[in-house]
This record gives C-alpha cells, structure tokens and sequence, in this order.
C-alpha cells in the first residue's frame, strides 16, 4: 500500500502505476458492469472469457492473500453445489456420467458450473479494486464527492476497527491460554471457552466507541470550517469512464429485463 | 432494573449523530469477531449478528439495519462477495430486534426466547429466495445443506427444502445470539444505554 | 471592560441521570490564570467528572442534572459551545479512545485538530512537527497510531491536545501507562509550560508537589481541601486515603521542618528546611 510522503518532504513524489490513476468510482462501476453482463448470460464461453479478463486485471496489479482466500472458500463452496446439483438438481435428465454406481446429470453440472462462474467473476473483480484502493483514498474520495464526515468515518471507520479488534481478541485469548484449557469436546464446553473471551471484549469495544464519540465531538470533527486535504492524486478520464460504465450498466439491466418479458 | 417506556414513533427517529457514527463501526467489528470466534472453534452457529442485536437495543432499528448492511459489506470485501447480498437479511434482523426491543420484548429471560424465534423467521423467510438464486437452495452449513439434500433427494420442493435448511440453522443462531446480547445489555453501565439513546 | 482571567467555579453539583447520589456535591473553587491545579481523591470521589464538567462534556455531550455555575476566562458553554471548546485540549482517561480512529499515520491524528479548525496546510505541518518535537514523538510521524506502546500513545493524545494552543488544558491521569522516565519527561514537560492553565487529575503526588500551583482533594464528590501544596499535604486528614509526599515523609521521620512549622513537600523547601535546621 503506498503512503503519502507528503507530510514531511511537502510535495508529491510518488511514481504512479496504472490502476492508481482510474479513480474508486470507476472501478466499483467496472465490478458492477461485469457481474451485470456474467449474470445477463447463460453462455458459458462469455462466462469464461469474463473470468479470464478479470485474472488478467489482477495479475496484472497485485496479488493477495485475501484474495486467495476468498477464491478458497468459495472454490470450495461451488464444488459441494457442483455435487449436490449435478446429482439431484429437480430438471435433471441426460446422465452426463457415473461414478460408483451414482450418476451425475448435465443439467445439474450446468446449472452449477454458471453459478460458480459468477460468483468467480465477482470474487476476482472485487478483488481487483480491494487490492489497488487504499482506505484514505477512498476516504478522502468519499468526502471530496460531498458525503458528510459522518457518513464517510462510519464507512471507513470499520477498515481500521476490524484490525483491532481481531488484535484485541487474540490479547485476550492469550491470556486466557496462559490459565491452561482442555481441549473443548462438547458444545457446552466450547461456549463455556467463547464465553469469557467475547463478552468482556464486546463491553470494551462499547466503552471504547463510547469515549471516541466524546472525544471526536471534543475535537471539533463537525466544526464548519473544516476542509478536505484536496486529494493528492490526479484521476484519468473519470467523467468519461463513469458515464461510459454507467450506461453499460443501464443496458445490461434492460437487456435482462427485456428478455425476462419475452420469456427467453 | 427499571426500564422506560420507549415512544413508538420515536425510535424511527435517526439522525446519524456522534454518538450512532461510533456505535455502528464498533457493532460491526463485534459481528465481525463473534463470527470469527464461532468459526475457529468450528461452533454450529455462526453468531455474526451479536453486534447488530446490540446497535438495535442501543440506538434503535435504523442503527441495527445500518451495522448490519456495513457487516455483509465487509463480508463481501473480505472474505466472500456473495455475502453483500445477504445484506438484506441483515437489515431485517436489525430492524426485527429494534421494533421488539422498543416494545419491551427484550425485558425477560423467556419474552427474548420469543423474540429469537420471530427474528429467526424473519431472517430464514428473507435468506431463503437469496440462496436459491446465488447457490442453489444451499446455505454452506455442513448439517444444514446435508438435510437439505436429503429433502431434494426424495423430491420435496427446493424452496421448501432451502427454508427448513435455513430455518433450522436460523433458530439455533438466533435463540444463542439473542441471550447473549440480552446478557450483555444488562451489564452495560447506565451511563453508556443513556449515551446512545438519548443522542438522536 | 477587564477580561476576566479566573476559572470559576460555584456550588457545583452533578447527577448522572439513573443514578441516586450526585456525583459532585457544593464544589466551590477559583483559580488564577497560569496556574497549574492538581486534582487527587481515590477512585469515585468524582476527579473524572470534574474534569468532565471543565471541559464542558457535561452537559454538551453526555446528559447530566447540574445544579450551580462555572465559567473559565469569563466563559460559559451556554455562551457559545465552540468558543468554548476552543479554549480548552482535553486528556481523558483511556487514551486509545481519544484518538480518532482513521488516521493513516501519527502526523495525521495530530493534525485532525487543525483540519478541524480549517487552518492552511503548510501551517498545519509546521504545528505537527513543533508539537511532536514538544512531545517526543518525531521519530513516530509516520507510523501507524496501531504501531505505538501505551506510553507513546498517551503522549501522542496529549499531543493532540496541546495541537491547536489552547488556553485550558485538561488531563485525566495521563501518565498511567508511561513508564517512570515517561512519566519524569512528561513532568518535567509541564513545569515549563506557560501562560496556559492546567487541571491534571493524577496519582503522582511528588511530582505533583513539584509543579503544582494549587491542590484540589477530591473525597466522595466534595472538595475537602484546596491550596498550595505545601499547605494542603501538611493537613491531610486520614480518611482522604492519599498519601503524603516521599519528601514530606522523609522530613518528618527526621524532623526538619520549615520555619512556619510545616513539613516541606518538594526540593526546593526540603533545601530551605535544611537550612533552617542548622
């Protein structure tokens, strides 16, 4: 994640690589148009070609553990639909083929193949745009665009909160570590575990939003004249790209709908 | 412990104040670890809604729906996108436990047993058509899916077949989720339910 | 017309709402411009409410029934909240709470003050630099908040409450996860700070004794003492549960006292007492 060396040296100096200059807007508007068309469609060859160009997007940025982990877990989500579809899915008829005696269907497996296409389409995009966004940018892009302070801390007040708490769980289960557990078998048990680690941990964390709520007010984060630092950073052809992607989107969506009507 | 009549019209009433900008992320980030906790140790529930329960007794339906839409948010950047959808399902659970909340249904150990199966249906009856559509009727819980494919194998309707998979999933989560939150709001100092309910 | 240059305060009594007993009960006190006030009591004798009620927290952001009046500098938070607050940088307990929660790195939390306040980005810099340097904090300008030892954090709080120059400074214990030479920096920080008036609620009687102009005792929501240090410690009483200065201790054990008769209760009398003793 890049940061700004602004503060000190007082002027930017940071070479800029290309996804940095297509501002957040866009690229939400780019998932947007990409799930829309993965989900207009049936075709499984435009699935493909859809996953394969937003692989490339991310090959060609970052690569990440986050994004790995969410292709794990959904991976494996679609390979449970894949069985349980191909075996009983309720317009089964050609047997596509057998394995021990139990036959998996073809309609089942395409039913499930498009479903996992799309969620893959949206895992990858979605992907794209965490990993080449930094949260003060969006922060900053956020308050620039005219949503109040409020609404923007709420927003992403939440990126900064989930590392803490995470943090703050793991202090505590430490601690708990440290005065010896056995094992947990039963549900009983495991609650009796959870218990003492999550529920002194939920009042800090009410205590603590409590006294940030006091403190922020103290420190004026509502006062008049405050003004957003101007974004550092210089956006490509952003009007264009968002009329462009936006009536994409408006196409696609009555494009669905039209052929929802007709009964294709 | 003496509690006061809430207005009805009043808890409609939001303005996203300094003390809600706070409650929300911090309600969010207490969803966000219950779950991770349920996880690790491989619980039955997944008591991702603790922190929607609490912002709705707190601060109001509007707060609850608001921390539970931001929840499936991050769930979706996080860890799997399909879970924004699911936002809807939050919104109505924190709407669901605001209104119940307002009307007392959260004052005694057995009245909160009710009010868990009221959110429970209202939860299954809004997640049911989301998991038919994204994946299948499925809803990613071993035991849960497990009937689920046992429904479809001797050909029950697969809307059915979903919604009892998630109602019975549902009921659980909700009924441990509910006394927990019912718990912890008891021990809340007074000084903190007035902070956030009095700031609107 | 005279600018008024006290800090007032008359018949102040505060009630949380569910709750029976006031917090605070009749607290009269004045104090002078300048002056730096020690606030010490054992817990729930009221010193955070106070502090609470100066920095005009109660009743602007958290709802309580007070009965009397204050003012600082001839202002009322009924007069304008934004003039007042402007006044005052406030230090409160449980410093991971004062800070903002959505700062990339240490240089932005200290200058969250000033954005706040619309002040001109290069003045901002230059104020962010001056005050970490104030406060030992150069080296950490461009780490995360996240990054930071408790000690560093407290200081980088009271950091952004001296940020934007206020007239008031407010702290409740801000040395409590400092370790010694922390907390020794911090005091010695103090002892020169000027023209600024400060109430500090600690536990850190010596050091208190070395820089403080006046002493309020907290015990059960009322003010059972005020005055200069030396006075106050000289006739603490016992059920007050504060223990007296090391100085104060060490004299008495060998009986050097000061020419009036009181024990003294920092270096600069325990070097008189010696002196009148021979």
């Amino acid at each position: 994640m890049m940061t700004d060396q602004t503060l000190i040296s007082g002027a930017p100096r940071v070479k800029l690589k290309w996804y940095q200059v297509i501002d957040p807007i866009t690229k939400l508007l780019l998932i947007l148009d990409m799930t829309l068309l993965s989900f207009a469609s049936t075709n499984l060859l435009l699935q493909a070609g859809l996953i394969l160009v937003a692989t490339l997007l991310l090959l060609f940025s970052k690569l990440s553990s986050t994004t790995f982990k969410a292709l794990g877990f959904s991976l494996f989500l679609i390979g449970t639909m894949l069985i349980i579809q191909g075996l009983f899915y309720s317009r089964n008829q050609t047997v596509l083929f057998s394995v021990l005696g139990v036959s998996f269907y073809k309609e089942g497996l395409i039913y499930a193949t498009t479903l996992g296409c799309r969620v893959l389409v949206i895992i990858l995009t979605s992907g794209f745009f965490m990993v080449t966004t930094s949260i003060s940018e969006n922060a900053a892009y956020l308050e620039l665009s005219g949503l109040s302070y409020k609404t923007v801390y709420v927003l992403m007040s939440v990126c900064y909160i989930l590392p803490e708490m995470m943090r703050n769980m793991r202090k505590i289960q430490q601690a708990q570590k440290v005065r010896g557990t056995n094992p947990q078998k039963t549900l009983i048990q495991k609650l009796k575990s959870v218990l003492p680690v999550l529920i002194p941990l939920v009042i800090k964390t009410l205590d603590q939003s409590m006294a940030r709520s006091i403190s922020l007010q103290l420190r004026g984060f509502d006062n008049p004249n405050r003004t957003v630092r101007t974004s550092q950073r210089v956006y490509r052809l952003s009007r264009t790209l968002h009329i462009g992607l936006t009536g994409l989107a408006i196409l696609l969506i009555g494009w669905k709908i039209w052929s929802k009507i007709n009964g294709l | 412990m003496k509690t006061e009549p809430i207005h009805r019209t009043s808890m409609w009433k939001f303005k996203l104040s300094a003390a809600t900008m706070t409650l929300i992320p911090a309600a969010v980030g207490i969803n966000y670890v219950a779950k991770a906790l349920a996880e690790g140790l491989k619980l039955p529930v997944w008591l991702g809604s603790l922190g929607t329960f609490l912002a709705s007794m707190l601060a109001g339906p509007v707060a609850g729906a608001i921390s539970g839409f931001i929840n499936n948010v991050i769930y979706g950047l996080t860890l799997s996108p399909i879970s924004t959808v699911y936002a809807i399902t939050s919104i109505g659970i924190g709407i669901a436990v605001g209104i119940l909340h307002a009307n007392g249904w959260f004052s005694s150990a057995r009245r909160v047993f009710i009010s868990a199966i009221i959110i429970a249906i209202v939860s299954a009856v809004i997640s049911t058509p989301l998991n038919v559509i994204f994946w299948g009727g499925q809803t990613g819980i071993a035991w849960g899916d497990s009937l689920f494919a046992v429904m479809v194998a001797n050909h029950a309707p697969v809307w059915l077949a979903s919604f009892t998979d998630e109602f019975v999933l549902d009921i659980l989560d909700k009924v441990c989720v509910a006394y927990l939150a019912f718990f912890i709001y008891r021990q809340l100092p007074q000084r903190m339910v007035h902070f956030f309910r009095d700031d609107k | 017309m005279v600018e008024d240059k006290r800090i007032v305060i008359e018949n102040l009594t505060t009630r949380y709402p569910g709750t029976e007993q006031p917090q605070l009960r009749q607290i009269n006190a004045e104090v002078h411009t300048g002056q730096v006030v020690g606030i010490i009591g054992n817990s729930h004798s009221g010193k955070s409410t106070l502090c609470r009620v100066l920095a005009g927290v109660i009743p602007k952001i958290v709802s309580a029934e007070i009965e009397g009046d204050w003012h600082m500098l001839g202002r009322r938070v009924s007069d304008g909240w934004r003039a007042y607050n402007a006044m005052t940088g406030v230090v409160l307990q449980n410093p991971a709470g004062q800070l903002s929660g959505l700062a990339d790195t240490v240089a932005d939390e200290i200058a969250f003050d000033l954005i706040n306040q619309g002040m001109a980005e290069g003045l901002i810099q230059k104020r962010v630099v001056e005050v970490a340097t104030q406060m030992g904090l150069i080296e950490q300008l461009n780490l995360r908040p996240e990054s930071l030892s408790g000690g560093q954090i407290q200081r980088l709080a009271i950091a952004t409450a001296i940020a934007a120059n206020p007239a008031v400074l407010i702290m409740d214990d801000p040395t409590s996860e400092m370790d010694p030479l922390g907390r020794r920096q911090f005091f010695q920080w103090l002892a020169q700070v000027k023209e600024t008036n400060v109430f500090i609620v600690t536990s850190e009687i010596d050091d208190l004794c070395e820089v403080g102009d006046v002493v309020w005792v907290l015990n059960e929501g009322q003010m059972v003492a005020q005055g200069r240090p030396g006075e106050v410690f000289n006739h603490l009483a016992a059920d007050w549960q504060i223990p007296a200065p090391t100085i104060q201790q060490l004299a008495q054990k060998m009986d050097w006292h000061l020419a009036d008769g009181r024990y003294p209760v920092n270096d600069a009398e325990l070097k008189e007492a010696r002196y009148v003793h021979n």
